[in-house]
């Protein structure tokens, strides 16, 4: 032992033999780590009542849609054809998973770090050889876990139900889904950010509600600040300047949506006037930039 | 013997939003810990004692001094922190997770896999008593039982360095002698064990060297051997009236448990052995038994503590 102790010291860089499985230390211990905290993440997210809440509510709003249309193409709409049923579902269903999959996004990333620290596992974690930027990362991809699955848990059935009614499978739907997780990693992000300044989930909530409203007004902050630089009035050219400012670092939400599309073209076409590639990379270039924040702000902050 | 954690000048203060604000949880802190030694780090609360072990762990970050581990300046390196293990106070342990599935995530954040993992499972697990129970959920396990897993995942890597923050806090007397055994067993094996606890006796029981903190400043750090003083004699009377009692303290004499007339007088240097109990003989009290009279770990801590506030 005392051998042991002595080669430590004095290269602490040598492999120690009390930990075989650990003399491969680098690149895989870290990626095993990283893994481990994004798997804890996503089963105790999985336990968490109100994403669970969220998410049974949103499956009864998409299956139930199927019967309301029912009762309204027999009582109200009378003559009306299936393709208004059909639109109706599709309308209720998109929204619901926007509004749903939003607010389990945000939650989800608002709680990550907050709840480890409140709950003080934080300290058994970062006391590992594990270095932050890590941590945040298990913690990160964790979440996006979570919400990938609660997606495809309501796309899913959304798809199903539109199989069902249409005889087609709804590709198009696909495509909406893949946009709308990326749509979602930028308020995922931009939230998880803000989480790590804080150590309750109630601020970094407020946060992500912030981006994703004001990251689907970003047009109309462009109108705003238009409107404003033609008149002359001091408290006109402010608002206008801040309106600018938020339209121009802030995401641009709107075009992530295909809910138009949805609703009016077939649903195995493909999308169009949309650059998915272009979108994609939009989205990881505002992660990359919500997880440098994260980090930046994680970096040195005490518990 | 080599110092495993050398701890120079290490001060830290928490910034208020106004400099009179600050708060200064330690200053120059001085700390050298051997290897194979339990170190028992003591103070009353807020005296600092968390802050050193958070800064010794990097959760926190000292205002100037340094720290060394393992003859590391940084700790957050691999090789280091891969030999330390933490256990916190009152520690959490996912509800939704079994014993063993505890251990396996903190295993895997040290990077271990597959067999040898699930070797060091079952080797802490044997260690601290629980492999009858690896496969139970933490939500039923009980306070004693949450503590010793608490034990075994510090213990998961082979650590050569065992930090403990009130290790036995909250525990039943047969759950803390449990737990002590196994202190003491981890020493006897070489490892380097820092103890922070209120609860003295059980310091005292396993330490090899203690030190005692005050508002952040070390007052005082040595073996038991050097820091409990056995100055004063206990004399152990019985019959005593509270005519015996009043001129007993006349004299300067100290009575603890006094109870039906028995009594223990405790007689320090400064005074005469024999004329106290020449005192004892004219007030008739039978003289029980003289025995010299060994500090305890409390009465050194109270001591220290009364010194440092001038109380």
């Amino acid at each position: 032992m005392t051998e042991q102790m002595d080669i430590v010291q004095e290269n602490p860089a040598a492999p120690d033999p009390v930990v075989p499985a650990m003399a491969s230390a680098g690149v895989t211990n870290s990626l095993r780590a990283i893994w481990a905290i994004a798997m804890y993440t996503l089963r105790e997210g999985l336990r968490k009542k109100t994403l669970i809440g969220f998410l049974i509510l949103s499956i009864l709003v998409i299956f139930g849609t199927s019967f309301i249309t029912a009762f309204l193409n027999q009582k109200t709409i009378g003559d009306a054809t299936q393709d208004i049923e059909i639109k109706l579902i599709k309308d209720i269903c998109v929204t619901t998973i926007s509004i749903f999959g939003v607010l389990i996004t945000i939650f989800t990333s608002a709680s990550v770090v907050p709840g480890e620290v409140e709950n003080r596992v934080i300290y058994t974690v970062l006391s590992k050889p594990l270095r932050r930027f890590q941590y945040l990362l298990g913690k990160f991809i964790g979440a996006q876990f979570i919400i990938l699955l609660n997606l495809a848990l309501m796309g899913g059935l959304f798809f199903l139900v539109l199989w069902v009614k249409q005889g087609v499978p709804a590709t198009l739907l696909l495509w909406s889904l893949l946009l709308t997780y990326f749509e979602f990693l930028i308020v995922s992000a931009f939230t998880f950010a803000i989480s790590c300044t804080a150590t309750s989930a109630v601020l970094p909530t407020i946060g992500g509600l912030f981006i994703y409203i004001t990251g689907n007004m970003t047009e109309y902050l462009r109108d705003v600040s238009n409107r404003a630089g033609q008149t002359t009035l001091l408290i006109d050219q402010w608002i206008g300047n801040i309106a600018l400012w938020l339209s121009r670092i802030l995401p641009n939400l709107t075009d992530f949506s295909l809910k138009n599309q949805i609703l009016h073209l077939q649903p195995n076409d493909l999308p169009r006037d949309v650059q998915i590639p272009n979108l994609i990379a939009y989205s990881l270039m505002y992660v990359i930039a919500g997880y440098c924040i994260a980090y930046w702000i994680f970096r040195r902050k005490e518990f | 013997m080599s110092v495993v954690i050398e701890i120079n000048k290490l001060t830290k203060v928490y910034e208020g939003r106004l400099k009179t604000q600050d708060v200064h949880a330690l200053t120059e802190l001085d700390l050298a810990i051997n290897r194979g030694e339990i170190f028992g780090y003591l103070g009353p609360n807020g005296s600092g004692k968390t802050t050193t072990i958070k800064m010794l762990l990097g959760i926190i970050f000292p205002t100037s001094g340094s720290i060394k581990v393992m003859g590391q300046s940084d700790i957050g390196r691999y090789e280091v922190r891969r030999n330390i293990g933490y256990l916190p106070e009152g520690a959490y342990y996912p509800d939704f997770l079994k014993g063993e599935e505890v251990l396996r995530f903190y295993g895997q954040l040290y990077g271990l896999a597959g067999k040898e993992l699930e070797r060091r499972i079952s080797e802490v697990l044997e260690k601290v008593g629980m492999m009858r129970a690896r496969k139970r959920l933490i939500k039923g396990y009980s306070k004693g039982m949450r503590q010793r897993i608490g034990l075994a995942q510090a213990m998961i890597s082979d650590p050569q360095i065992l930090i403990l923050d009130e290790p036995t806090t909250g525990l039943d007397p047969i759950a803390r002698k449990e737990i002590r055994d196994i202190l003491v067993r981890l020493r006897d094996e070489g490892k380097t064990l820092l103890i922070s606890s209120h609860e003295l006796l059980e310091v005292e029981l396993i330490s090899d060297r203690i030190g005692i903190l005050y508002e952040g400043v070390m007052q005082t750090q040595g073996t038991l051997g050097e820091l409990l003083t056995d100055r004063d004699t206990a004399v152990q009377v019985s019959g005593l009236s509270a005519q015996a009692i009043a001129s007993l303290k006349e004299a300067g004499v100290l009575i603890e448990d006094l109870v039906e007339g028995r009594a223990l007088l405790r007689v320090t240097p400064a005074m005469s052995l024999y004329d106290i109990l020449d005192r004892c003989r004219a007030l008739n009290l039978s003289i029980v038994s003289v025995a010299p009279h060994r500090e305890t770990l409390e009465e050194l801590f109270v001591r220290v503590i009364g010194a440092a506030t001038g109380k």
